[in-house]
């Protein structure tokens, strides 16, 4: 009998299983290149041999998806594929909800010879599903779906639709005599795997989907099946909801899965959205739908293993095989196989944890199966993590700012916290996603103060040629990193990888460990040279001196001292980078790739500090007038920073101010043009080939991506500072008692404000901005505080530390709306605070006519590039290990040409 | 997502112009609520309860008043009236005043989408005004109709000539109930429900139909509810605070359906997949704390914040963190393990220590990056665990899950906690 007599209310085409996936089938897939689809589109044709004749993505024609087996044309919509000359009878819709409904139409009324369309979107409406469902039977074409994982053949090899198998369809549909019909996916495909233990293999395996609307019923699936002459059985996964299973003509074997009966104390559905019954289509009725049909009396269990010729009612996935089984060997029907593994409990990874725990809890771990075996063996032999490579425009692992708070987290930390602390920590914990500890910071801090002074390197020269010929700051930055290359840090990243490969799987837990036993270390003889010297190395030996110094713990420095000889600079450089990455590296906190560039970003950054610096300060034995013993034996990074900006040495009640203010900058999230600078520079390098990618170019690619408006504007505080302090004989900023009437003179600016934005409206003219006050997010109400500012005023009072740039802010915007110039109390945003910062440092040598202008837009702009390179630093590592080659393109269809 | 009663229903019906009888809601003055007395004879009084619970007039919870006074001592007895359906209990928050419509003939109207059909179907009978589950089989009529053309005069005429119907009242609804479908089919609604409609004789000789109460449910997964402008809050009682925050993460592609069980459960259970949803939900039963569909290969950064949210509610009261899925067609295992092995490192970092059981089954693409992930953050951690794949029964994994709860219940969790240096 055909569908068409079967069926005799409704259209259905197809009256085999074998014609559901057939090798003939020519499928076009709608948003071929959308997230799911583009990952399992080449896998479905790759499998199918290449069936996928075209997809569609619009504003995308021209783009191909890659696949093992070639690449799939894209075109913008169905006719431009159809008029290329494609022809195809299958449609796939992974479409959003919203527009399914439109493109199964598109399908139906452009391409006549369809025959056959999959939805696998999830959460199409009730109201589209109703259309669809009318236009395809008016069309007279067979849907499956929607919410499904489409539908896959054992025999013909062949997969339209959705993932069924996974990633690996062979592993899980192996030829066999059973089909599936299954309302879940993920159990189509596990039940798959579920009949291979029991011997089992299967001919079509149908995910049904569950919506309300089910297009491909059961009712059409026992037809087909009865019509399927390699089909010898059935298994059915079904879940409450609908009348779908009722009256069903079963006419060979089949185990029935009802699974739910607890569900309906739910009251909305979970997952799928037609799982949620009503009186009498709920799991019991169901189960009895089935078990009248069988002619048994029960569920089948192992204890209680009641079958009848005609099939077994489970309620338990797990049951299915044993069932499948007994029931078939009534039938005279023996397994396709011998069975493949089987079901018990076998526990690949687990730890008691030294708790005593009782036996039916202590199960043994067993090895995994092939080939998951191998793959674990070799991936524990990995050391440190590998981050799923993606697209990664506008994305960050690094950073995120919260729209709300306007506060970015980096790693995880608010900026708001990294400005407690110092900034070579901050650097790291951009790199490895925790603060350095004081051993840490102990170490980093020699290797830093060891490099920053560039007497004698010719990057030092380059940078006072830049600087000369009256570039910005960020301009000399960039010239200095980019003659710190690769080349520069060859050695240094050979010496780490050579540690790692060397202490990787050593047990080795804290590079600060003490008493750490090498004997088992052994070198090769290109390891050692690697690490060791033939003679004395004059910058490792003052680096090892001022270790010792600063009693700096490191596995890896006792370990070159144990090898003997004389350890290299590079070496040193990589055993303190090394140490400090250990912990993350050894808890996958990084990537190796990470770890061996520590020693480049170390470099980078002491380049950085140092080229900021004119090349005259840079001496053979000391910089900007301090010994080099001294400055590694003693010195922070955060002290030389201020070192190099201000020219002196900072006293306690000064460094703190400094710190938080670098804290403060590193990052404003992904979205700035800082980030966006250094992840185009990464992308552009290619990063899923991470050892070609030049950190110091994308150093480069953020400096170059910072300039007068991005970074140089928190100058424009200071001079509005400047300008309203010069004349009020103001000598020390931290002074309590500085004798200013502040509410005086914000009344008197406000006033002059008025007038001045009176006559500029009066003209026409649009009124100026003042530095420092209003923000975007932080507004409307009658006092707006920008939490950043509220944040910081709290810890500066707390410390009991005056500044009376911020405190005059504070009175400003509330003599503002005094006045009337606002209509509410303006925040003091937080360039407020970077100013007052800023300014409240520098107020001294600007009075006394040390720093002019153009010196204090230098120092501003160049506070601001030291803070934001530890961001950067951060997005810059991010992006190498998750990012895809030149993922920050932009399509030329979202690209516009404006005349 | 449902609405019952005629304080919106009447809103609803007035976009389509379909009559229906006064109402007035809880915020009445006596002035009006007399007026509306005086205008039709008498009304009645019915809770609000949230969400549209049925069977009201059954347990005496529909007051009538003919004067003001029995009215509003009515409407103080029903305005917090609690009503016990199956193991729920409802709380109302109101009451409304329905103006009583005089009328010789009640019928019943249904619209909804059958599974035995697969089509939007009508329910029609002209014996209204009771369950329409306790009618003989031949007095009510189902009929699919063509949802590309809608519900047309022809198919009411059509069900009421089959039904025997009084000729008087086929022409007024055959007027007015296709009225419905616009409402029905374009604002989203999977179900519509009028019972009764009462043909009132506004004229003589001429019947009118008035819907006297009111019934619907809403597609959650169709923007088109959002045209009827309905409060923000009016479903929001149907969601505990922590299913809120989840759902502010709920996209099409899924990934974030999840639903509170027993708010005192001690397992907390991620669960992938429908099908993996609906076994575990049955096995675990009131041992679970949440009922979850995560499944639908959600990205790194929505797989953290779920999780994230689900340990902030519930981890400190869980005795096991149960992971559960099948075999995964689609979703990266990798990605969403990682995702939530960072969310539990996280935690720990905030929070402390919690004395935890760690239960894991799963399968599908990259497996093995996924457990070994999840391994190394767990050995971390120091809770002890076990990681099944998909060569072990879902179900067996399951019962291990159960048994690690009743090991940390009978003295396992105090054990756990003085080893982690932590309060039970």
């Amino acid at each position: 009998m055909n569908a068409q007599d079967q069926f005799k209310h409704f259209f259905v085409g197809i009256n085999s299983l074998e014609e559901i996936a057939t090798r003939e089938d020519r499928v076009c897939v709608l948003n071929i290149l959308g997230n799911e689809s583009r990952t399992v589109s080449p896998v479905s044709h790759s499998y199918s041999g290449g069936n996928v004749v075209f997809g569609t993505s619009p504003g995308r024609k021209g783009e191909v998806l890659e696949t093992a087996v070639g690449s799939i044309p894209v075109y913008n919509n169905v006719r431009e594929g159809m008029e290329a000359g494609h022809r195809f009878n299958v449609g796939v819709v992974y479409l959003p909800p919203a527009a399914v409904r439109d493109g199964v139409f598109e399908l139906l009324r452009i391409n006549t010879e369809i025959t056959k369309v999959f939805i696998l979107t999830e959460k199409v409406s009730v109201h589209d599903a109703r259309e669809i469902r009318a236009l395809a039977q008016q069309r007279r074409v067979d849907v499956f779906g929607a919410n499904c994982l489409g539908v896959a053949d054992a025999w013909t090899h062949v997969r339209i639709g959705g993932a069924l198998g996974g990633d690996n369809p062979e592993e899980t549909l192996k030829k066999g005599s059973v089909a599936i019909y299954s309302n879940s996916g993920n159990f189509t495909t596990t039940i798959a795997s579920y009949l291979v233990s029991g011997g089992w293999g299967t001919t079509t395996s149908i995910s049904s989907g569950k919506d309300l609307y089910i297009h491909y019923g059961p009712a059409e699936f026992v037809f087909a099946m009865d019509n399927d002459a390699r089909t010898k059985a059935a298994v059915m996964y079904i879940e409450p909801g609908g009348y779908y299973e009722q009256h069903l003509n079963i006419t060979k074997p089949m185990v029935a899965c009802v699974v739910g009966r607890w569900k309906a104390k739910l009251t909305r559905a979970i997952g799928h959205a037609g799982a949620m019954a009503g009186s009498g289509d709920n799991a019991i009725a169901k189960e009895e739908w089935f078990q009248e049909t069988f002619g048994v009396d029960g569920l089948y269990t192992p204890e209680h293993p009641i079958v009848s010729k005609r099939g077994a009612v489970v309620s338990n996935i797990a049951h299915i095989p044993a069932a499948l089984t007994a029931v078939m060997k009534l039938n005279g029907i023996e397994p396709d196989f011998a069975s493949e593994g089987d079901l018990t409990l076998k526990p690949w990874f687990g730890s008691n944890q030294g708790l005593s725990l009782p036996a039916e809890l202590d199960v043994p771990l067993v090895e995994p199966i092939a080939p998951y075996r191998q793959q674990i063996a070799d991936l524990s032999r990995q050391v440190g993590t590998a981050f799923p490579r993606e697209p990664m425009k506008d994305r960050s692992g690094s950073s995120i700012m919260d729209a709300k708070t306007q506060v970015t987290r980096v790693s995880g930390v608010s900026i708001l916290d990294t400005a407690r602390y110092p900034l070579e920590s901050n650097y790291f914990l951009a790199l490895l996603h925790e603060h350095n500890d004081d051993n840490d910071n102990a170490l980093c801090n020699t290797a830093i103060a060891a490099k920053v002074d560039l007497h004698g390197d010719p990057i030092a020269g380059i940078a006072d040629v830049v600087r000369a010929s009256g570039s910005s700051p960020n301009t000399v930055l960039s010239a200095a990193c980019a003659a710190m290359g690769p080349g520069r840090v060859e050695g240094a990243r050979a010496a780490a990888d050579v540690l790692i490969d060397l202490f990787g799987h050593s047990g080795l837990h804290g590079g600060d460990q003490v008493g750490f036993d090498f004997s088992a270390i052994h070198p090769t003889q290109a390891q050692r040279e690697t690490l060791i010297g033939s003679t004395p190395d004059a910058k490792a030996n003052a680096m090892l001196a001022g270790l010792v110094v600063r009693r700096a713990h490191s596995v890896f420095i006792e370990y070159l001292k144990h090898l003997g000889g004389h350890p290299k600079a590079d070496a040193v450089l990589a055993a303190i980078t090394t140490t400090i990455g250990w912990h993350a590296l050894m808890r996958k906190k990084i990537t190796r790739t990470t770890a061996r560039n520590l020693p480049w970003y170390l470099r980078l950054f002491s380049t950085i500090l140092g080229a900021s610096v004119p090349a005259v300060r840079h001496e053979p034995d000391r910089f900007c007038g301090v010994p080099h013993a001294d400055l590694i034996g003693h010195w922070s990074a955060t002290e030389i920073a201020y070192l190099a900006l201000l020219g002196e040495e900072p006293t306690l009640e000064k460094r703190f101010p400094f710190q938080v203010l670098l804290g403060l900058i590193i990052s404003n999230g992904v979205g700035t043009i800082s980030a966006q600078g250094a992840k185009g520079a990464v992308s552009a390098d290619g990063p899923e080939t991470p050892t070609r990618v030049q950190i110091n170019k994308a150093m480069i690619g953020f400096m170059t991506h910072t300039g007068f408006a991005h970074g140089g504007n928190g100058y424009e505080g200071v001079q509005f500072l400047i300008d309203q302090f010069s004349a009020s004989g103001l000598k020390d900023a931290g002074d309590p008692h500085h004798g200013i009437d502040l509410a005086a003179m914000s009344k008197q600016f406000a006033l002059a404000f008025a007038a001045e934005k009176k006559a500029r409206k009066g003209v026409g003219d649009e009124v100026r901005n003042i530095p420092g006050i209003n923000h975007p997010v932080f507004k409307g109400q009658p006092i707006n505080k920008d939490p950043r500012e509220v944040y910081l005023s709290g810890l500066f009072k707390e410390r009991g530390e005056i500044n009376v740039f911020h405190d005059f802010y504070s009175t400003l915007v509330q003599s503002l709306f005094d006045n009337g110039v606002t209509a509410n109390v303006f925040c003091v945003n937080i360039d407020a605070v970077i100013a007052a910062l800023l300014l409240k440092l520098l107020w001294p040598r600007y009075c006394s006519g040390d720093f002019r202008a153009d010196a204090m837009e230098t120092a501003a702009f160049t506070a601001f590039l030291f803070g934001r390179m530890v961001g950067c630093a951060g997005e810059i590592d991010d992006h190498i290990n998750r990012g895809r080659n030149m993922d920050t393109r932009t399509p030329a269809s979202q690209c516009t040409f404006v005349s | 997502m449902n609405i019952g009663g005629l304080l919106y229903g009447a809103k609803l019906l007035d976009i389509v112009e379909f009559p229906r009888a006064e109402v007035l809601g809880p915020e009445a003055k006596d002035h009006e609520i007399k007026g509306l007395i005086e205008r039709c004879g008498e009304v009645f009084i019915k809770p609000n309860f949230p969400g549209g619970i049925g069977k009201k007039g059954k347990a005496g919870l529909v007051g009538r008043a003919k004067d003001l006074k029995t009215a509003l001592r009515e409407k103080e007895r029903l305005y917090f009236a609690t009503h016990q359906v199956g193991n729920n209990v409802y709380k109302s928050n109101g009451v409304t005043f329905e103006g009583a419509v005089p009328a010789e003939h009640e019928v019943y109207c249904a619209i909804s989408d059958s599974t035995r059909f697969r089509a939007p179907t009508l329910t029609l009978t002209h014996v209204g005004g009771m369950d329409i589950e306790e009618l003989p089989k031949d007095k009510v009529v189902h009929i699919p109709f063509d949802p590309l053309t809608g519900l047309k005069s022809f198919v009411i005429t059509n069900a009421l000539s089959e039904l025997n119907a009084p000729r008087q009242i086929i022409s007024p609804l055959a007027q007015n109930l296709p009225k419905l479908w616009d409402l029905f089919h374009h604002h989203g609604m999977t179900t519509l429900e009028l019972n009764p409609i009462r043909m009132s004789q506004k004229r003589p000789g001429a019947l009118t139909p008035v819907a006297c109460d009111f019934k619907c449910g809403f597609d959650r997964d169709d923007p088109r509810v959002k045209r009827l402008h309905l409060p923000n809050d009016l479903f929001s009682v149907d969601y505990s605070g922590f299913e809120q925050e989840i759902n502010q993460l709920r996209t099409y592609q899924g990934q974030s359906d999840v639903s509170v069980i027993n708010p005192n459960g001690t397992i907390l259970a991620p669960t992938f997949g429908g099908g993996a949803n609906s076994l575990v939900t049955e096995f675990l039963g009131d041992d679970a704390i949440i009922s979850s569909d995560f499944g639908g290969n959600p990205p790194y950064e929505k797989m953290r914040d779920v999780m994230r949210i689900c340990l902030k509610h519930w981890l400190k009261q869980s005795n096991v963190l149960f992971i559960i899925g099948g075999k995964a067609n689609n979703t990266d295992i990798f990605v969403t393990f990682r995702a939530m092995a960072d969310a539990l490192r996280e935690y720990f970092s905030a929070h402390g220590p919690t004395p935890l059981y760690v239960v894991i089954g799963r399968g599908g693409p990259n497996l093995s990056r996924g457990l070994l992930v999840f391994k190394d953050v767990l050995e971390a951690l120091g809770l002890p665990y076990r990681i099944f794949a998909f060569d072990s029964s879902m179900t067996d994994v399951v019962r291990y899950a159960q048994t690690a709860d009743r090991w940390m219940k009978g003295g396992g969790r105090a054990l756990l906690a003085k080893k982690l240096g932590v309060a039970p």
